[in-house]
């Protein structure tokens, strides 16, 4: 008898055990990009007097969030790089090719995340790996919280925004950097995200 | 430095490139073979390097080819200089060297899915027997004095460049394809020395390096196989000049009859490829 309740004792703590580990892994949020509520922009100096904007309007991606330990979470972004539109056919066509991006050896463009750190309540540092045109480098972005709620359907959303520069020469694009257009490039990620 | 005064820097070093290789050619008649290619080499690699800037090895991206092509492809040149002693080696020669060329860039259209598999080797090898030809066809011009062998290169090398600028919507391309022409152009001042040449190999290499802008074109840009077709007939008029029939013919005719078709099919392309550029859309892109 006494065996019995020392086992069913067993049992309740390692259910507790269970729970407590089920609860943390619950912590960390799957959430897919929602790519109608989301935008990725970008913008260069033309000529060394304005700026030309331009966005991608096909991509996709999940994030994890984890709000009590940050260093849990991560996103994934894959980008359609034909999708790029600046507002003007022509050069969208001519984005698409060797000038440019390349597109139909490298059709697409990504994002992984390596390290998230904490910066403050509402600010996070991703480091990651960006693969433009087949070359792959390391890039570092501050990432802000924007907000969470519920969409018209009911589900759960987040939302963070992040604005970084890369230097589109490190990706091999190096055509007009002799003046027509700057090697900076200012891309502007605003997602907002669908709990899975 | 402006964009245009850059550019004419880029194609005067290219030029001068060229031209030292070409004039040490003339010089050195026992070593003229290596070295009339070698300065289609050699004015290319630094045209290349001054416009795209430094290509990889080997190329992560396709299009970079195009540089290690006039590198990898100065043996072609060489063996193209020699053909008359050689046949056989310079058939074969070339002919595998085309092959072996053709496929490491055009090979991520068929692993990227843009091209079957079918199609992918049937563009590989019809391109690599059409640059073949082209070469084996057009070297002979190379022993010919005169301006007009230089001068009519040079001319495709433009009406290439609105082509490629136009048409393929690319504007390194189009570049690299006029500057190529200005490289060989250089041919044409030295032609005013006595008993100069540019040789088999500068023709036999500027050809097969025109036909690599063009397949990156058609490939990775949007130069269409219609104004392919259409630059490749226009680098095979020049050749008509060693036809039986215009042999015959005084200098003056065989020099204006490939410039005529040149400058009209040319032209015709360029303002067609142009029209409907701007009929594209009602706005205006000028790169």
């Amino acid at each position: 008898m006494r065996k019995q309740t020392r086992f069913v004792a067993y049992l309740s703590i390692l259910a507790m055990l269970v729970g407590s580990l089920q609860s943390t892994q619950a912590q960390a949020v799957t959430y897919r990009v929602d790519p109608v509520h989301s935008f990725i922009i970008f913008r260069v100096k033309h000529l060394n007097t304005g700026f030309a904007y331009g966005r991608f309007n096909t991509f996709s991606g999940t994030m994890v969030v984890d709000e009590r330990n940050p260093a849990n979470s991560s996103i994934e972004l894959e980008i359609d790089a034909n999708s790029v539109d600046t507002g003007n056919s022509q050069r969208d066509d001519h984005l698409r090719n060797p000038d440019f991006f390349n597109t139909r050896q490298f059709p697409k463009i990504t994002f992984k995340s390596t390290r998230v750190r904490k910066i403050n309540d509402t600010t996070v540092e991703v480091q990651g790996n960006l693969t433009m045109r087949g070359v792959t480098r390391p890039i570092t972005a501050r990432v802000t919280y924007t907000g969470k709620g519920r969409n018209q359907r009911g589900q759960e959303i987040i939302g963070f925004e992040t604005t970084f520069t890369i230097r589109r020469s490190q990706f091999n694009i190096n055509y007009g950097l002799n003046g027509g257009l700057a090697d900076e490039v200012r891309v502007t990620f605003a997602v907002e995200g669908i709990r899975q | 430095m402006s964009v245009i005064l850059e550019s004419a820097l880029t194609a005067g070093l290219a030029a001068l490139a060229a031209g030292v290789f070409w004039l040490l050619g003339w010089r050195l008649r026992r070593a003229h073979a290596l070295l009339s290619a070698l300065g289609v080499s050699v004015g290319f690699a630094v045209l290349y390097w001054r416009v795209q800037g430094r290509p990889d090895f080997p190329p992560i991206d396709a299009t970079q080819w195009v540089f290690w092509h006039a590198l990898l492809a100065l043996p072609l040149g060489w063996l193209a200089g020699i053909a008359p002693a050689y046949r056989w080696l310079w058939v074969w020669g070339a002919l595998l060297g085309v092959l072996w060329l053709f496929v490491p860039p055009l090979r991520p259209l068929v692993e990227s899915g843009f091209w079957s598999l079918t199609a992918g080797v049937a563009y590989i090898v019809g391109f690599a027997l059409a640059t073949w030809l082209l070469m084996a066809l057009t070297a002979p011009l190379g022993e010919e004095g005169g301006l007009a062998t230089p001068f009519l290169i040079a001319l495709l090398g433009g009406v290439s460049a609105g082509v490629l600028f136009y048409g393929a919507k690319s504007a390194s391309l189009a570049q690299l394809s006029g500057t190529l022409g200005a490289v060989v152009g250089v041919g044409v001042p030295l032609a005013f020395l006595r008993s100069f040449t540019i040789g088999r190999g500068a023709v036999a290499l500027a050809m097969l390096l025109f036909m690599s802008l063009w397949t990156t074109a058609l490939g990775f840009a949007q130069l269409t196989l219609g104004q392919l077709v259409v630059l490749y007939l226009l680098a095979l008029t020049p050749a008509l000049r060693l036809l039986p029939a215009m042999q015959r013919l005084s200098p003056a005719v065989r020099f204006a009859l490939p410039l005529a078709i040149v400058l009209v099919v040319g032209g015709a392309a360029v303002g067609m490829t142009y029209s409907a550029y701007m009929a594209q859309s009602g706005d205006t892109y000028s790169y």
